[in-house]
């Protein structure tokens, strides 16, 4: 009965959504000038760009490819930063937050760290470029912030849900809390916060990028120039480095996966 | 008896949410003493384990270690209870040891009850020479000295079992309890951990209580036999004198 009001609720709210956007498929096609953009755009995504497209380039001009690996270098260093930076925050919040510490202290730090997520990384980005200008610091803490918060919630969750009979058996034996907890319970949860922490990692590369739009030196910073030029062959190159960067970070994780499961 | 007692439980009851499980359970067991507890399924074997190594703490009664009160009355009195506790080592069924760490890792931590903060931090990440010698030569006295590098889920059944004594060993414990050591291995197997158990106490001076389901095992190797039946003491006696009649009435289903 409840499940299906539930079901009944959700299909009701899609709909409502459809129809007060006044949805309509067609609309997603593209027409006219725009059809001629899109095929220009997908087509260059067989020909990225090795060199500058722009017909004039200022002489002493570093080259295409050497600014777009200092591009990938910096979005691979901020999102390095600003996640270690969030996993040193989000473990202590993850243990306050789980149902190792008495419902006084787990319930206010529940609050904080929901409101450390409610506000996305690039509004966290927007307030700090105002207050402090263009600073590598902004933007890592910008991300670090809502990250730490999402850590801090799933790590709980993944603390409480392991298994606890290796901690029991430890404070049986009369370890301390605290000693237990590093000897049964973080080593038993921990292959599967390091999977979750590398998807994070995953995540704050494209944020890192992504804060390019704003000024920062990541690839964001070359896309949207690219772009704004109709650049798309140069657009492409620098999709196609953001999607290395994550397949090697999918490498070095399915190889530490392995290790640390099998 | 002619042993000091060790364990001395005077009218211990304990119940889980509404149901009663122990009901007023007094009884001894001397220092040195190697004691058997049979009984059906439900019968109250394991909590009154967990009773004696500290890890539950009964609604009544109280329970004395080596003649010191740590558990009365529905709390948790006496001296340190987790210097009590860190004395009673407890081989549990199902192992309770981290899967994903090393042997040598489970090991150490046994320790833990004596060892500060950081001490034992540093034990789990890199134990030191000494640690290292004693805890291979209680693998190599369990019969697994080999696998003292090996990840514990890369073990069979029966290595993490003695993965798991070796562990309760490092405590450097005055007593041992097993709860129901045997249950997943086959005959064979189970007497020789059983016999490894007996042995290992007689050796070193302790007293061992050990949980198990088949009558038979318990009367052949233990010399004391204590059976349960829903939450009391049904009989206690020397094994020589338990009869087929008594087991019978041990184990008899209710109509």
């Amino acid at each position: 009965m409840r499940r299906s009001l539930v079901l009944i609720s959700i299909g009701l709210l899609g709909f409502i959504g459809y129809w007060s956007l006044g949805l309509e498929l067609g609309q997603i096609l593209p027409r006219g000038q725009g059809f001629q953009i899109a095929r220009d755009f997908l087509s260059a995504a067989f020909t990225p760009a090795l060199d500058y497209e722009a017909e004039f380039v200022p002489a002493g001009s570093p080259s295409f490819l050497w600014v777009i690996g200092n591009g990938f270098q910096r979005t691979v260093i901020f999102a390095g930063a600003a996640l270690s930076l969030a996993l040193i925050l989000g473990l202590p919040l993850a243990v306050l937050a789980s149902g190792l510490v008495p419902t006084s202290i787990r319930i206010p730090t529940r609050l904080f760290i929901a409101g450390m997520r409610s506000v996305h990384e690039l509004l966290w980005a927007v307030v700090f470029l105002a207050a402090f200008g263009l600073n590598s610091a902004g933007a890592i803490i910008a991300i670090a912030i809502p990250y730490a918060g999402t850590l801090a919630k799933v790590f709980s969750e993944m603390l409480d849900e392991a298994p606890q009979r290796s901690y029991q058996a430890l404070i049986g034996a009369g370890a301390s809390r605290s000693q237990a907890f590093f000897g049964a319970l973080l080593p038993t949860a921990g292959p599967d916060m390091a999977a979750y922490a590398f998807y994070r990692f995953e995540c704050a590369l494209r944020s890192s990028a992504v804060l390019g739009f704003f000024g920062y030196p990541t690839l964001g910073y070359y896309l949207r120039q690219s772009f704004e030029n109709l650049h798309y062959r140069e657009v492409w190159t620098c999709l196609y480095a953001i999607l290395f960067a994550v397949l090697i970070l999918e490498t070095w994780s399915g190889k530490l996966r392995r290790r640390l499961v099998a | 008896m002619s042993q000091a007692a060790y364990f001395q439980v005077e009218q211990v009851s304990f119940s889980i949410a509404e149901t009663k499980i122990l009901k007023e359970i007094s009884l001894e067991i001397g220092a040195g003493e190697q004691v058997a507890m049979i009984g059906p399924s439900g019968a109250g074997k394991t909590s009154l384990l967990r009773v004696l190594c500290g890890g539950v703490t009964p609604n009544s009664g109280t329970v004395k270690l080596d003649g010191e009160t740590y558990l009365k009355n529905g709390a948790q009195g006496g001296p340190s209870l987790r210097s009590l506790r860190s004395k009673v080592g407890f081989v549990h069924q199902d192992h309770a040891l981290v899967p994903n760490l090393r042997v040598v890792q489970n090991v150490v931590a046994g320790k833990f009850g004596q060892r500060g903060f950081w001490n034992s931090l540093r034990s789990l990440i890199q134990p030191v020479q000494r640690d290292q010698e004693e805890v291979f030569a209680l693998l190599e006295r369990v019969g697994i000295g080999e696998k003292m590098f090996h990840r514990v889920d890369s073990l069979s059944g029966g290595q993490q079992q003695r993965a798991a004594i070796a562990r309760a060993l490092f405590q450097h414990p005055e007593a041992l309890l097993a709860d129901e050591p045997v249950a997943s291995v086959d005959p064979a197997r189970a007497q020789a951990v059983l016999n490894l158990l007996i042995s290992i106490s007689r050796e070193r001076g302790l007293t061992l209580a050990v949980s198990l389901h088949d009558p038979s095992l318990a009367l052949d190797l233990f010399p004391r036999v204590i059976g349960l039946r829903e939450g009391r003491v049904h009989f206690d006696l020397p094994s020589c004198q338990v009869s087929e009649k008594m087991l019978g009435e041990l184990y008899r289903l209710e109509e």
